[in-house]
Formats: C-alpha cells, structure tokens, sequence
C-alpha cells in the first residue's frame, strides 16, 4: 500500500516524485489566494445560515470564522509543502494532508462543476489535465481515509466527549 | 440526534411517593421559541467522497461507524441530514467544525 501506518504510529508514504511535485506546487499557488472573496476558493467558506432573512447572523458567522479558516487551510497546505518529500509523517500531518488535498478537490472539482455521474472527459477536452489531477487527488485522499479511519473506534466514543 | 441517556430511570418512577407535581408555568410557551433545539444539517455534494463524510461524523461527533455510515447514506440519497442538535452556540461550532473539513454544513431552528 502506498500509505501504511508503521508499528511506531508513523505512516509510510510510498509515492511519486512527481505527484509529490504537484501537491506542493498545488499547495503554494491557493495558499496566498485563499479567502472568501476570491472566487476559486469561496466553497472553502460554506454559508451556516443560507436563509435570506439570517444575512445578519450569516454575517457575524463569517466574521467570527472566515478568519479562523482562512488560517486552518493554510496551516494544512503549510504542512503538505513543507512534508511533501518526506517518506514517514506523524498522524498530524498526515491528517493536515488530508485536509489539504481534500481542500485542492473542493477547489478543483467546484472548477470543473463535476456532478456525481459525470464521466471523464474525452482526452482531447481542454478540462482533461484538470480532470486527471482531480482523480488522482481522490485517489489519494481514498488511501488516507482509510488508514486514518481504521484508527476511530468502531463503536463511537462516550457521548459528550470530544 | 444525538441517542438520549439510558441510564436514568423514566420520571415517573423517581417521583413516585414525592410532594405534589409541579404545575407547568403558563408562560412555558413563550419561552419555548428560544429554547426550540438547533439542528446541524449536513447537505449532498457532488466532490467529497463517501468515505470521507463518514470519517468526519466519526471523527467530529464520535459516533459509532454504523451510525457515521447511515447519516452518511441519508445525505448522499436524501439530500440532507440532521448531524446534531443543541443550543445555538453549540451547532454553530459544529457547523464551523464541519466547515473546517469542508462538508456543506447549515444550522436551523427546529419548528
């Protein structure tokens, strides 16, 4: 397996150079770009209150959160760039991996306007690279949902513990 | 949505052989549209894989992985699911939590 958590609570990273290469390049383009107003990253800022007789409370949402998200994707894409090469990575930055490459796809699949029975598109479509990059993103984000998931209880935690 | 406590005894049988039976306040009713519970609803989206969803309902709210996968499975073909329920402030942390990873999250007030 590609991904594969080590005896010592570690992950082994087995993956190419050049898919390495594009998390980080994918990485260091969105971060500075990040915001809420900026239309290829705003399905990184979902509304809490879609009503539009709630725009108040909408608006005191986004200015208690938007700052706080903008700095949580980030941190994450921070973490992918700067672990991209390595062959191990802790559960926390693997996890910050997680939340960056599923970020890139929120970004990429809102780009491309994929719906649930989309098929790729004929090789020669101009959106066909973007497509690929895309899979391969869900590949990957796949691989390290399941070894991170095998590591949740089956049986949930007590209730009211966080 | 989150499973009652099992472990009290229904209320009839710890007041049985007590002083009288409060009588509910007249005004329960008004206060009642404030303390009506908010409900996290988690929407379908075309991009976030399945497995991921149900990662996150484990992961955020600690459910058991039967309980992740069915409210997985009610957002994917319902449209929509209840995630959780509370005070105001509560399900706008949760919200902002699943913000945080991504889901289409919205609050409401139950009716």
């Amino acid at each position: 397996m590609p991904i594969r958590r080590r005896r010592d609570g570690r992950y082994a990273v087995k993956l190419d150079p050049g898919v390495r290469a594009v998390l980080v390049t994918m990485a260091e383009q969105l971060a500075p770009i990040l915001s809420p107003d900026e239309p290829m990253t705003r399905r990184l800022f979902p509304p809490a209150y879609p009503a539009e007789e709630q725009a108040g409370a909408e608006q005191e949402y986004r200015s208690l959160v938007d700052g706080a998200l903008v700095n949580r994707h980030r941190q994450a894409f921070a973490v992918m760039a700067e672990t991209a090469q390595a062959d191990t990575l802790s559960e926390s930055e693997l996890t910050d991996w997680l939340s960056a490459v599923g970020s890139l796809r929120l970004v990429l699949g809102t780009r491309l306007d994929v719906s649930e029975e989309m098929d790729a598109p004929d090789p020669d479509d101009p959106s066909a690279p973007e497509y690929a990059l895309y899979e391969l993103l869900g590949q990957l984000q796949y691989l390290m949902i399941e070894v991170l998931a095998a590591q949740l209880p089956e049986e949930g935690r007590p209730e009211g513990t966080l | 949505m989150r499973p009652r406590a099992r472990h009290l005894p229904p209320l009839s049988s710890r007041q049985a052989g007590t002083a009288p039976v409060e009588v509910e306040h007249p005004d329960l009713d008004e206060s009642r549209s404030t303390d009506r519970p908010w409900l996290v609803i988690v929407w379908n989206d075309p991009i976030n894989l399945m497995s991921f969803v149900t990662f996150v309902f484990q992961k955020l709210f600690g459910y058991s992985k039967e309980k992740a996968t069915k409210l997985m499975l009610d957002v994917h073909h319902k449209g929509r699911a209840v995630v959780s329920s509370g005070t105001r402030e509560r399900a706008e942390l949760d919200v902002y939590r699943l913000h945080e990873h991504g889901l289409w999250a919205t609050m409401e007030q139950s009716t």
